[in-house]
């Protein structure tokens, strides 16, 4: 069962959408389009990391960018089925 | 919005741990009492320190094997661990990745969820579960849902205390732990796991992470 091979397979936890780098073209794109952003946070999240500026990615940004990228109600084992309280 | 600087010191939600008060047993209530602050450390140290996991609701607390009859308390967390899709991953067997998360996880949050000293001292604490949670790569055309894998990896003090103190290594962590596997909803019974060092979760960074001024990842 067990493979060399296996210990590097598992990529680092890179999240999507956590950095958030736009181009000089894509923001101009963007601020045209107001439906763009999903939601308020996730515009400053962008603007904070505009071209040319260092980007930066806090916690809180991790959060959003997860919840927004949400692919749905998962199947998955229960917690009463592991444990009890 | 634009100019805004810095950011609010981010606190991680406090519904990751169980309410005293949703336990079922005054044991339970009372460990969970005692150990507040400790419990609330756990979810502050992997909120901030390990950013590319989450962890469950309320999955923080003393919590009773299934398997067992009596009352007998372990520390849990359950946590989500977030990874980019890998087809080299994905081909790999069931074993082989529950073996893989294992190595990775379950060695790290037993040093984590013991920082404390006052848990591992108080007698009624029976035991550690480290609960890993991944998505499947290849698991939700027939759904349209994704589902997830879960190992649960129970842990009796002594066997942690021989792990925490260096007699016993990861590899027989893994083979005297109880670890229980599920595929989705599907249970796959106990899983014999091999394990090997993994210092992933210690020397991994999120690029650009800037890790909030007030918490503590040493």
């Amino acid at each position: 069962m067990r493979s060399k091979g296996v210990r590097l397979l598992l990529v680092g936890g890179a999240l999507v959408a956590a950095t958030g780098c736009a181009t000089g073209e894509e923001w101009g794109i963007w601020r045209s389009n107001g439906a763009h952003f999903a939601s308020g946070d996730h515009m400053f999240f962008s603007v904070r990391n505009r071209e040319g500026t260092k980007p930066t990615v806090t916690r809180k940004d991790i959060t959003l960018a997860r919840d927004q990228g949400w692919w749905g109600k998962p199947i998955t084992v229960g917690q009463d089925q592991i444990l009890e309280r | 919005m634009l100019g805004l600087a810095g950011a609010a010191f981010s606190a991680p939600e406090a519904d990751r741990i169980l309410p005293v008060d949703k336990y079922t047993t005054e044991k339970a209530r009372g460990l969970a009492r005692a150990h507040l602050s400790a419990l609330r450390d756990l979810n502050a140290y992997i909120y901030h320190c390990v950013p590319w996991v989450e962890t469950e609701k309320q999955s923080i607390g003393f919590f009773k094997p299934k398997y067992l009859s009596e009352d007998d308390r372990y520390l849990s967390i359950r946590i989500f661990i977030e990874q980019d899709p890998s087809p080299a991953f994905a081909a790999l067997d069931h074993g082989n990745r529950a073996a893989a998360m294992f190595s990775r996880y379950a060695g790290f949050l037993l040093k984590t969820m013991t920082k404390a000293p006052a848990i591992l001292a108080d007698p009624g604490v029976g035991g550690f579960i480290t609960i890993l949670e991944w998505r499947k790569q290849d698991g939700s055309e027939r759904t349209g849902r994704p589902v997830h894998e879960t190992i649960a990896v129970y842990v009796p003090k002594p066997l942690a205390e021989a792990y925490l103190s260096g007699k016993v290594k990861i590899d027989e962590l893994a083979r005297r732990a109880i670890v229980l596997g599920w595929d989705g909803e599907k249970a796959l019974g106990e899983l014999k796991l091999p394990a090997w060092d993994d210092n992933f979760v210690y020397t991994y960074k999120i690029p650009n992470y800037k890790l909030d001024p007030e918490a503590k990842c040493s």
